[in-house]
């Protein structure tokens, strides 16, 4: 009985998901795990049967997908440790779904990316270039783009990155909700660049450098950064007088901390000999 | 060691999943590890076990502090004269560790057990079943109430049919006629629990080498729970090997590791449960061994966040045998390189790779250490000691991280790209495949090191040509990066488009050598620090040394006394400071 419910509301899922609000959305969803609770299937238990296991992880699937739409990166990370378990099952038991899979992990570990969770993402890799057996993890339309996106972002190529965040380049309209959090990062990766790398810059190629609209947004852009306009060209705050003050405070320094390593050997001699 | 030598090939080692060369890490390193354990004096001679021969020739016998314990050597003497039958000759060995196991546990002393333990490995090669039948039907007598424990044993090395005893019971007279010749002496006496899991620790190696898995992972759990249930401080060390083989089954079991249905992940609960007994009991053999079965466990399934739990919510014990602590730090800097925290997994390996023992017999360990080690170093931006590949017993597996050494540190993305498409299977199976596709971003910066200090003005077009990036936007973007990131000091010029180097300093002037110094200084002190906490007294030395001082307190109070009545004249007192 609660089966057949559960596989009507996931069937109007699947068919409105695209149109449907999320609040409707997460009310139908909210609904779907209540059935699945009902029928004991919220976790994967070794009783549980084949078919409902395969409905409840089509559940957190699209219950991840919706999360995703509507921004709301907490409810996502959440589904996504629910479908854990499931994916971990043998195929025998539950057919595998890989397209499905594949979205959805490409998606959390697009969102580890825009967090900055490097070290979880490199987990989540590892994880996966070794359970996938046989999946072409970098080819994978999905869990490529993450991949390939990490890459150019650690090594700097970030006009890539621009490039693969345009339309057509991105695998499916869900990897689109990111690119704003990836723009505004690598926009501030490279201001940060600039500053140490130029000693000024013409206002007209910074537009193209940032992957800015129109001038009127470099000089807004600028002025954020604290950087200073002076006859169409941008110079950069110089860390100069500021550093020359280090400098003498850390020769200080230098010396200090030289006088006590060395009273320290002393000392730990002392306790030697 | 001949019989273990195939095992050493360079190919077998390369993948620390295959189990063999952690297997064999154990066989010799157990033993290894445990000298700490020993007095001080033959520390040094018992560096490995060697074979039998070499024992006798080189090191004097390790053991004399107390005679009887050297069997192992002194019987082999005897052979030499008598011929022994190399079957009783085995049993005999066997069976001498029984006494020791006694000892263990009427002294209450956990060195005779790990004595015990260690003769496994020059038993090892000459254990059949039917050898292994006869020393357990020896050992137990047939109506004693640990009969069941032995028919358990025999059944799992597939002699059940072997009688038990050499008295004969009244409903054993009918069996078989008595296999052995030698059976002398009948132990009428309770055997201790210690002896039958001693038998039961033989069976599996037993069956490991006979490649039984399934029978032998079946055995493996019925004796971890058995252990688990006998509570005997005795056993701690037992124990350990116990659970350290039941892992050891699980892993060869279908499907292998990789896939998240490995028998495995099944163990699991029961490794978890035998960490939480031993860290009640304080159990410190049982604790490291099952700390590092887990982690090794969970990185099989690259399950590493577990692996990070677990290691945040445990406590290696501090004191635990070299052989684990070298594994231990292997696996945690393994964790730690995948999290990118590469300055810990750095230290963590340099670690590891130094307590691995320096011969022959765990060069596995070493191997797949060191080649992560490498790794990592790359990913740090330093270039490994060219000295290390030049090692003959680490060249050949070291070939494929030669070439890839060499690319890095040249900076050329395309042999560098060409040498992980020729060798990805190996780096595969040694799991650092992903490690290594981090490196791509070291390369080009690198490349742009090499640029920046061969060139005072290079065009960005010139860049983008020299280190195959694909456009000059891309390269103009990865220059300013790297700018940045300090890894070169230049400024880039846009609207001419080239990036110009400036002056390098003077590196003497900066505070970097004294750091450098001082950071040397540290690691000697460290080490000087740490192996006065190595140092081992024997028991009671203190006492006698008390005893000493008073007596020569006393002594001299006498002579105090004597002076002040003035019996003593110069000459006597010069007498005693020469005899001080």
């Amino acid at each position: 009985m609660a089966e057949r419910q559960l596989n009507q509301v996931l069937t109007q899922l699947k068919s409105t998901s695209t149109t449907l609000s999320y609040t409707d959305a997460s009310a139908l969803l909210s609904k779907a795990k209540l059935l699945l609770l009902q029928l004991n299937a919220l976790t994967p238990n070794p009783t549980t049967p084949p078919s409902l296991l395969a409905l409840a992880r089509d559940t957190y699937e699209l219950g991840a997908l919706c999360s995703i739409r509507a921004k709301n990166p907490d409810a996502f990370t959440r589904y996504v440790s629910q479908l854990t378990p499931f994916y971990e099952l043998p195929a025998s038991v539950v057919p595998p779904n890989p397209s499905e899979r594949s979205k959805v992990t490409g998606l959390y570990l697009l969102l580890l990316l825009t967090q900055g969770r490097y070290a979880e993402f490199h987990s989540e890799l590892e994880a996966l270039s070794t359970t996938t057996a046989g999946v072409d993890v970098e080819n994978d339309r999905y869990l490529g783009y993450p991949i390939r996106l990490e890459r150019w972002l650690m090594e700097g190529s970030y006009d890539r990155v621009w490039k693969a965040m345009k339309k057509g380049e991105v695998p499916c309209e869900e990897y689109g909700v990111f690119s704003d959090i990836l723009t505004f990062q690598i926009r501030s990766e490279i201001a940060s660049s600039s500053e140490r790398a130029y000693p000024s810059l013409p206002l007209s190629s910074t537009k193209s450098l940032l992957f800015l609209e129109s001038e009127g947004a470099v000089v807004d852009f600028a002025r954020s950064r604290g950087w200073i306009i002076k006859d169409g060209t941008i110079y950069f705050p110089s860390a100069n007088a500021a550093q020359e003050g280090e400098e003498a405070e850390q020769e200080k320094e230098t010396s200090q901390m030289i006088i006590e390593n060395t009273l320290g050997y002393a000392r730990q001699l002392e306790t030697i000999v | 060691m001949p019989g273990k030598t195939p095992d050493k090939e360079p190919v077998e080692n390369g993948g620390y999943r295959g189990g063999k060369d952690i297997d064999m890490t154990d066989k010799d390193l157990k033993p290894k590890g445990k000298k700490s354990i020993k007095d001080g004096d033959d520390e040094m001679t018992v560096v490995v076990p060697p074979s039998k021969s070499s024992k006798h020739s080189s090191a004097p016998p390790p053991n004399d502090a107390d005679g009887d314990v050297a069997m192992d050597d002194s019987d082999k003497a005897d052979d030499g004269a008598v011929k022994v039958d190399p079957v009783v000759q085995t049993i005999n060995d066997i069976k001498s560790n029984f006494a020791l196991l006694d000892r263990a546990v009427t002294l209450f002393d956990a060195r005779f057990s790990l004595r015990a333990l260690r003769s496994i490995s020059s038993i090892r090669k000459r254990l059949t079943p039917d050898i292994l039948a006869q020393a357990i039907s020896e050992t137990f007598s047939a109506n004693s109430t640990s009969s069941h424990i032995a028919k358990g044993l025999l059944l799992a090395i597939g002699k059940a049919d072997v009688s038990l005893g050499r008295q004969p019971g009244p409903e054993m007279e009918v069996d078989s006629e008595p296999k052995a010749k030698n059976g002398a002496k009948k132990e009428v006496k309770e055997t201790i629990p210690e002896i039958d899991v001693f038998l039961g620790i033989l069976t599996q190696v037993l069956l490991y080498d006979t490649k039984q898995t399934q029978r032998g992972f079946e055995f493996s759990s019925h004796l971890a729970s058995r252990v688990q249930s006998l509570n005997r401080r005795t056993l701690d060390s037992l124990s350990a090997k116990v659970y350290y083989y039941l892992s050891l089954f699980a892993e060869q079991l279908a499907p292998l590791p990789p896939s998240p249905q490995s028998p495995i992940v099944s163990i699991r609960p029961t490794l978890l449960a035998a960490l939480r007994t031993a860290v009640l009991r304080k159990d410190i053999d049982t604790q490291a061994s099952v700390i590092v079965l887990l982690l090794r466990n969970y990185l099989l399934t690259s399950h590493i966040a577990q692996a990070d739990l677990l290691v945040s919510h445990t406590q290696f014990p501090e004191n635990a045998a070299n052989n684990q602590v070298a594994r231990f730090l292997y696996y945690l800097g393994r964790t730690r390189a995948i999290q990118l925290r590469y300055t810990e997994a750095h230290e963590h390996l340099t670690a590891a790779t130094r307590k691995a023992p320096s011969s022959a017999c765990a060069l596995g360990f070493s191997q797949t250490a060191t080649k992560l080690l490498m790794v990592v170093e790359l990913l740090m931006g330093d270039i490994p000691d060219r000295a290390t590949f030049r090692q003959p017993t680490m060249e050949a597996a070291l070939q494929p991280y030669f070439l890839l050494v060499q690319a890095v540190r040249v900076g050329n993305l395309e042999d560098f790209e060409l040498i992980i498409a020729d060798h990805a299977d190996t780096f595969k199976r040694d799991g650092t495949y992903t490690l290594i596709l981090r490196l791509r971003q070291n390369v080009i910066k690198t490349g742009i090191r090499m640029m920046s200090l061969s060139y005072s003005r290079i065009s960005l077009r010139d860049i983008c040509i020299r280190l195959h990036l694909g456009s000059e936007e891309s390269a103009e973007y990865i220059v300013a990066k790297a700018i940045r990131d300090g890894v070169i000091e230049a400024t880039l010029d846009r609207e001419r488009g080239f990036m110009k180097s400036k002056e390098v300093g003077d590196v003497y002037a900066t505070r970097e050598p004294g750091e450098a110094f001082h950071d040397r200084i540290r690691a000697c002190l460290a080490l000087h620090d740490e192996s006065v906490k190595a140092m081992r007294f024997p028991m009671n030395q203190h006492r006698l040394e008390l005893k000493n001082a008073q007596e020569a307190r006393e002594r001299e109070r006498e002579m105090a006394k004597e002076i002040q009545e003035g019996d003593l004249d110069e000459d006597d007192l010069g007498g005693e400071f020469e005899g001080m």
